[in-house]
């Protein structure tokens, strides 16, 4: 019997994704939840809108979503901090290994999670393993909008048809064009030199966006300051996403 | 070996005193009541070319509701998005996957039927072997289209299929989907191939009975069969290797569909359970099909009252109520474990099972698939009502189809995300598509009545010569020979 | 069998398919990196040409937040915030980012129509025929010949406008403008102002320093909603709350809205004990800090304070421990509180108390906003009481042409102020509305302005920064329609001697070259608004707020009274406040429309919250029709079971209901400025929170779009089967 090739040694391989490249520190006790993310990110990414039956059939597209729950029953109630999520470009994603036309990859420049729209078969498998429930899918040629509706969409994004998923992507096409601008002046990028739409917009500066491979980056420090959590870490996921917990004082409750 | 040449005696006009109790042996076992082979091949071929209008009326029924409800309806929404479906987020997938899996588990059987019973020489089995297999094959092409039904961009799926190509694209083996792909084509192929088969001698008795294009494609089909010792023996032997290979292929098949769902990342479905959990419910259905597609041809088909009698109802009554004890043990030990592993998501999914608004559903999978089995099935008596046994066979299947429905859509509305979590699903064009792809089925079924035997005749003339009544003192003994 | 199959060649078969698998899986790119090129490049990874990037400022609200809007081949992109606009550093708004489905809107107004008030009038069909410019500059020029029966109602922006028709009034002896905004109304601005003018001599806004507190208390201050201006407010909380030692917010109102959401303590104080509760907590204070209560807060009774408030006693009790042990505490009254029928009083109750904490004019207190550097004067929108009288005027018939613009009042006004009704009695109603709102709807001539983002302008910035700014306004694109500018429309029907609209502002910003310490200089005007388009404004460096007269502010007295506590149950107390996503003129835009309110996450409508408890009292479920009925009307709305709203108040959004407006709001929700009677406080604001409804069943359902689990958030669904 002839020698087997080997198998790759899948953990080494996703130990070295786990500092990462690019990430994103949000301040849950900054986080106001007025959702200018939510509209920042849509405006850039032409992301469509679905209509007030689909969206409440659990067809909103939106990127990120501002997630707040109850604790306690009136008058001891209480919202908890309000908690954007969007895709967590995890350093070992679920969703990759599950797609069959690999659709979703990781992108060894930016090191994200690519979503390559014109790959998509739509089997919808990696919504399915995403435990951030961050994917959204294109039910319909939402993106079909009555004239002229359609002149803002934004020439750097692909506006998806139907039957093709899609995700937060970090707004690449910003990254990739301060990379490319940072190359061609034979630099590396400056921290804050690029931001995602939502980081851009945020008025409470609540998001973070910079380079995790940096440690003088604010995003490093962030994401090792001592309120930092990750979202269901246990999972294995490494997520490039870190949470400032807070949002209470102390002895107020 | 091959068929001896000279005419069985016949076994009326051997045993004119025939005893009450040997009568009554005869009466219920095939193998027991012989017939000339010549006889037995004239039913055969009645049976395939006596066809009635009801028979076209009813073809051209379902030859509409093919046309409407599955190409009509997938095309409009393949036209239009997967909006028209009931999915959303959660619920990514809902009931195209649900029917996939319910097809999927319905051609089980067939071949489960006729490979296992082969392998273990289960005289009961040689009428309705072939009918099995049709089943195989002519359900995994509706879990095909399914499969395909559920794509968000099916004009792209053969991207999923490992051919060279020059797209700079690969399939990704890590994915169960690909997984899944590759087991069910092995198994439709396998399982094709095994229906082929044994089809050969039948062909080539049916090349030798008609006229017309029946003959020309017969002779095609049946590849020179002519019956000699060396074809004999190369078919009984592919058989072999077949009936035994098909079976780890068929029990992988189910395992490797649990998989697309054991394997992600969700509560509920990441379960150690759910290849023999999907391998037994997948029997329950199939099993449960068989017995019903077997009441259905001895009642509509002519001659198949000889082929097809009670003790075959009684076998495969039998074989359903061994399933369903089964099938309920692994339903429970899902429970079990998740008892003593003890994840909140899966707490609170396995609560939403029955209390969520599709708790009825959940009830009413345990009473068609344990209950009511277990309180018919026992009986002998009911389990020979032809009437009874469908029913049953009918309910199992009902409740097939809810316990993957609760797999697929109902569990998929619990993630880690409770902000998300849904309850809110409702059919869509699934449903046409459904009743689409059930029509197909039987349309299928009736035109390959029309064509192939549905009964392998040699079969069950080796197993009437194999078989006889020796009489030891004043008992008669049934005897059987072997005669490979 | 007559062949067998040899265990050795069972290994061998088993062996080749390992083989095969392994082949297959090595081959493929099992490796985590996969080649990201596709089939085609997508455009993430292309350059597509360079964008070219516009200074302007939002039209969304009064604020006046600096954008640059990235337009690529003629087109607007997208909108980012101005890094340099002191008001919003960079930042915007989901409002802001969403203008441009403003600019884009299918259903704008594309030409000047003339609307002939014949029987379909009203029927409320439109009778539309198109007119050129000429014409209607004509229409304008003879309405104007008749100065006394001029009236002009503005929105709140742009400035430049109101300038322009100030003017214009003043040179043919027309009464002044009137501006108004619903905005304006929610948040009793004229008492806020009313208040400022009676405490320290000076009417304005006031400038919260959110951003240097240490405890903020806030009586309904909706700061990071729509309150006054929301961006910069925000970024004030951001800073609060990471100073060395987090700043503290207590927020104080009926209802937990998104700002009480994010407050460290939060108190459902029975809507109209605001300036009980102020004065309370003045007198604990002042009596444990200095030994006795200043004049103001001596007469009230803290004991029954907390009882009109619903409160404990030893809440106001923790409240003042909070307020003695911080250094730099600020109290901020909100526009519900003050919009009762003493709702100056309550605003002076919580100035007085700032006066008391001693932060007037000092870091994390509160100051006067600076003044623009081109108006002197505060110019306060309109309050209520001075749009009824305009309805009066018009009714009288003393309106002969009415000129609109930037305002819709037909929507925004209460129905029962009766503006509707009295537009019959004005024989002309211009509007020079850009979208077909409601008011644009019964008017004679529309004449549409441009949309915002492809119009000149300047917008007098006062509110949300200290320093002293004008931010400006410039055509990103070329307008798409036949639209054309109301100012230049202005400047031909009054035969100004401006060329254009252009020339009209460069003559307005002329005497800004001249002032020093500005963000650039510039030595001739015609650089200095290069400069000026450039940067989208011109400000000051330095902050120049002023700090309030204190003298006296604590020894005025007070007459304070609690509303009165209603023992029915049937009536509840309707808080009514601005949607923090639709405000008041977003509901068109279907990006806005699709994103979630921030606490209960509804699209697409209107919901009344009500406490699950009293809901359950109702026998009221979710997305259960009620008819909400006050004196004055009555609207039909689902049910939201909120969970953190007092039992004897229930909530509606404003921002919804429209009849007219476009595709995108047309019938979507209702509007409950419907329900609001003729009730002002003695500023002449709408005592809007002292509105008392009842709610009845319908029997109907209909379900709310909402983003939200109703399973995994609120534990529903579990139990109904």
């Amino acid at each position: 019997m002839a020698s087997l090739p080997k198998i790759p040694e899948y953990k080494a391989e996703w130990a070295e994704g786990e500092a990462g490249r690019w990430g994103i520190a949000i301040d849950m006790d900054l986080c106001t939840g007025c959702q200018a993310c939510v509209a920042a990110c849509s405006m850039e990414n032409n992301v469509p809108f679905v209509g007030e039956h689909d969206a409440g059939y659990g067809r909103q597209m939106a990127w990120i979503r501002v997630e707040r729950l109850w604790e306690g029953e009136y008058p001891e109630v209480k919202a908890t901090p309000f908690q954007p999520v969007m895709c967590q470009q995890c350093g070992a994603a679920p969703c990759e290994a599950v797609c069959p036309v690999f659709a979703t990859v990781h992108s060894q420049a930016e090191q994200i999670n690519l979503q390559v729209y014109n790959r998509c078969v739509g089997t919808r498998y990696c919504a399915n393993n995403c435990p951030y429930v961050a994917r959204v899918f294109n039910w319909a040629d939402y993106s079909n909008y009555p004239e002229p509706l359609a002149n803002q969409f934004n020439p750097d994004v692909t506006v998806r048809r139907r039957g093709v998923m899609e995700k937060c992507t970090f707004c690449i096409q910003r990254i990739h064009k301060a990379t490319d601008q940072a190359k061609a002046e034979g630099r590396e990028v400056r921290d804050g030199e690029v931001q995602p739409a939502c980081a851009q917009a945020c008025p409470a500066d609540a998001i973070v966006f910079g380079r995790l491979d940096d440690p003088e980056s604010k995003v490093s420090k962030l994401s090792k300051d001592k309120r930092a959590i990750k979202l269901l870490e246990d999972l294995g996921t490494q997520p490039r996403v870190t949470y400032l917990k807070g949002g209470y004082h102390g002895n107020l409750g | 070996m091959a068929i001896s040449a000279s005419a069985l005696p016949h076994a009326h006009a051997e045993e004119h005193h025939a005893h009450d109790h040997e009568a009554e042996l005869r009466r219920e076992h095939l193998m027991l009541d012989p017939k000339p082979r010549g006889e037995l091949n004239a039913m055969v071929m009645e049976s395939m070319t006596s066809t009635s209008w009801k028979f076209w009326v009813v073809a051209g029924i379902l030859a509409v509701i093919v046309a409407v409800a599955l190409f009509g309806a997938w095309g409009y929404m393949i036209s239009e998005g997967l909006y028209l479906s009931g999915k959303n987020r959660p619920g990514y997938w809902s009931l195209f996957l649900v029917h996939t899996v319910f097809w999927v588990g319905i051609s089980h059987a067939g071949t489960f039927v006729s490979a296992l019973l082969r392998v273990f020489k289960v005289e009961f089995r040689r009428p309705f072997t072939r009918a099995a297999e049709l089943m195989t094959t002519f359900a995994l092409a509706q879990a095909g289209i399914q499969i395909f039904a559920h794509m968000g961009r099916v004009w792209l799926a053969y991207w999923m299929f490992p051919i060279p190509n020059q797209r700079q694209l690969w399939v990704n083996f890590q994915s169960p989907l690909m997984w899944d792909f590759l087991a069910i084509n092995t198994y439709l192929l396998a399982s094709t191939m095994y229906l082929f088969l044994p089809l050969i001698p039948d062909l080539a008795m049916a090349r030798d009975r008609s006229t017309g294009w029946r003959k020309s494609v017969y002779r095609i089909l049946a590849l020179g069969f002519r019956g000699t010792e060396a074809e004999w023996t190369h078919l009984r032997i592919a058989l072999n290797i077949f009936a035994f290979a098909i079976l780890p292929v068929m029990f992988s098949v189910h395992t490797i569909v649990s998989w697309d769902f054991a394997v992600a990342m969700r509560p509920g479905w990441s379960s150690t359970i759910f290849g023999p959990y999907f391998v037994i419910g997948a029997l329950q259905s199939g099993v449960a099909a068989v017995g019903m597609v077997v009441i259905v041809i001895r009642y509509t088909m002519k001659h198949m009252d000889y082929f097809i009698r009670k003790e075959h109802f009684d076998a495969i009554g039998k074989l359903m109520l061994v399933i369903s004890m089964g099938w309920a043990y692994f339903f429970f030990n899902d429970y079990m474990i998740q008892w003593y592993g003890g994840d909140s998501f899966t707490d609170a999914l396995l609560h939403f099972h029955e209390a969520g608004p599709g708790g009825w559903i959940w009830f009413m999978m345990l009473i068609t698939n344990v209950a009511i089995p277990w309180l018919v099935l026992w009986n002998k008596a009911w389990r020979r009502n032809p009437v009874l046994l469908f029913s049953v066979g009918l309910l199992i299947n009902v409740g097939m189809w809810a316990e993957r429905y609760i797999i697929v859509p109902v569990s998929l509305q619990i993630n880690r995300m409770p902000f998300l979590w849904g309850q809110d699903f409702r059919p869509g064009i699934e449903v046409p598509i459904f009743i689409g792809t059930v029509a197909f089925f039987v349309l299928l079924y009736m035109l390959a009545s029309r064509f192939l035997p549905l009964v392998p005749v040699w079969e069950v003339q080796e197993g009437q010569m194999a078989h006889s009544i020796r009489r030891y003192g004043k008992e008669p003994v049934v005897s059987v020979a072997e005669l490979e | 069998m007559t062949d067998k199959l040899s265990r050795r060649d069972f290994l061998k078969v088993v062996g080749a398919g390992a083989a095969t698998a392994a082949v297959l899986t090595g081959c493929g790119p099992a490796s985590r990196y996969v080649t990201r090129e596709p089939y085609t490049k997508m455009p993430e990874y292309n350059y597509n040409g360079q964008s070219t990037y516009f200074a302007t400022t939002c039209r969304e609200c009064a604020a006046g937040c600096g954008l640059i809007v990235r337009t690529m081949q003629g087109r607007a992109i997208k909108t980012e915030g101005n890094p340099y606009h002191p008001v919003n550093l960079g930042k915007t708004c989901a409002r802001g980012q969403a203008t441009l489905q403003g600019l884009y809107n299918p259903d704008r107004l594309r030409n000047p129509v003339r609307n002939s008030r014949g029987e379909s009038y009203q029927t409320g069909e439109k009778d539309w025929t198109e007119i050129n410019w000429d014409t209607a500059i004509e229409v304008v020029a003879q309405a104007l010949k008749d100065p006394a029966g001029v009236q002009f109602l503005l929105g709140p922006a742009p400035d430049h406008l109101f300038d322009l028709v100030r003017e214009i009034c003043k040179t043919i002896g027309a009464p002044a403008p009137i501006r108004f905004g619903a905005l304006g109304m929610f948040e009793a601005r004229v008492t806020l102002g009313e208040a400022a003018r009676a405490m320290f001599g000076r009417p304005d806004t006031l400038f919260f320093d959110l951003a240097n507190a240490d405890l903020v208390i806030s009586f309904g201050a909706n700061f990071l909603e729509t309150w006054i201006s929301p961006v910069a407010y925000t970024r004030g909380y951001s800073k609060m709350r990471k100073q060395r030692t987090r700043g503290i917010l207590v927020q104080l109102e009926a209802r937990l809205s998104q700002t009480a959401a994010k407050a460290d303590l939060w108190h459902p104080i029975k809507p109209g004990s605001e300036g009980l509760v102020a004065a309370a907590l003045g007198k604990l204070y002042a009596e444990q800090k200095f030994g006795i209560a200043p004049a103001a807060f001596e007469a009230v009774d803290v004991a029954a304070a907390a009882e009109a408030a619903g409160l404990q006693l030893e809440a106001l009790e923790n409240l003042t421990a909070l307020l003695l042990d911080a250094d730099r505490p600020l109290v901020i009254p909100g526009g519900a509180a003050l919009a009762h029928e003493h709702g100056l009083e309550i605003a002076k109750a919580i100035l007085a108390l700032n006066a008391l904490l001693g932060n007037l004019g000092k870091p994390g207190g509160v100051f006067h906003t600076p003044v623009s550097p081109l108006g002197e004067e505060y110019r306060r929108p309109a309050s209520l009481r001075e749009m009824a009288e305009l309805v009066e005027r018009m009714k009288a018939g003393k309106i002969k042409t009415l000129f609109v613009h930037g305002v819709n009042p037909v929507f925004e006004l209460p129905q029962a102020l009766g503006f509707q009704a009295a537009l019959e009695k004005v024989p002309t109603l211009i509007s020079f509305a850009t979208f077909p709102d409601e008011t644009a709807m019964l008017a004679d001539y529309i004449l549409p302005d441009h949309h915002g983002l492809e119009s000149w302008g300047y917008q007098r910035v006062t509110d949300g920064t200290g320093q002293a700014m004008l931010s400006g306004a410039q055509p990103v694109v070329a307008p798409f329609y036949n639209t054309k500018s109301t100012v230049d429309v202005l400047l031909a029907a009054a035969g100004l001697p401006f060329k254009d609209e252009v020339e009209y502002l460069q003559n307005q910003v002329a005497p800004l070259v001249e002032q020093t310490g500005g963000f650039y200089s510039a030595a001739d005007l015609p650089s200095f608004w290069a400069l000026f388009q450039q940067f989208g404004g011109w400000w000051k460096n330095d902050v120049s707020l002023s700090a309030p007269n204190a003298a006296g502010a604590t020894e005025k007295k007070l007459n304070l009274k609690a509303v009165e506590a209603s023992e029915q149950h049937e009536e509840f107390h309707l808080l009514v406040y601005p949607s923090p996503i639709l405000a008041e003129a977003g509901a068109n835009k279907p990006w806005l429309q699709e994103i979630p309110d921030p606490m209960t996450t509804v699209m697409w409508n209107s919901w009344i919250e009500i406490n699950p408890h009293t809901a359950e009292e109702l026998g009221l479920h979710n997305d259960d029709v009620v008819r909400v009925v006050s004196p004055f009307g009555a609207v039909e709305v689902s049910v939201y079971k909120y969970p953190a709203i007092r039992p004897d108040v229930v909530a509606i959004p404003f921002g919804q209901g429209h009849t007219a407006y476009g595709r995108y709001a047309e019938a979507r929700g209702i509007n409950p400025a419907d329900l609001f009677g003729p009730n002002f406080n003695e500023a002449g604001d709408l005592a809007f929170a002292d509105l008392k409804v009842r709610i009845e069943k319908t029997g109907k359902k209909r379900e709310l779009s909402r983003l939200e689990s109703k399973l995994g958030v609120y534990g529903e669904g579990m139990e109904e089967h």
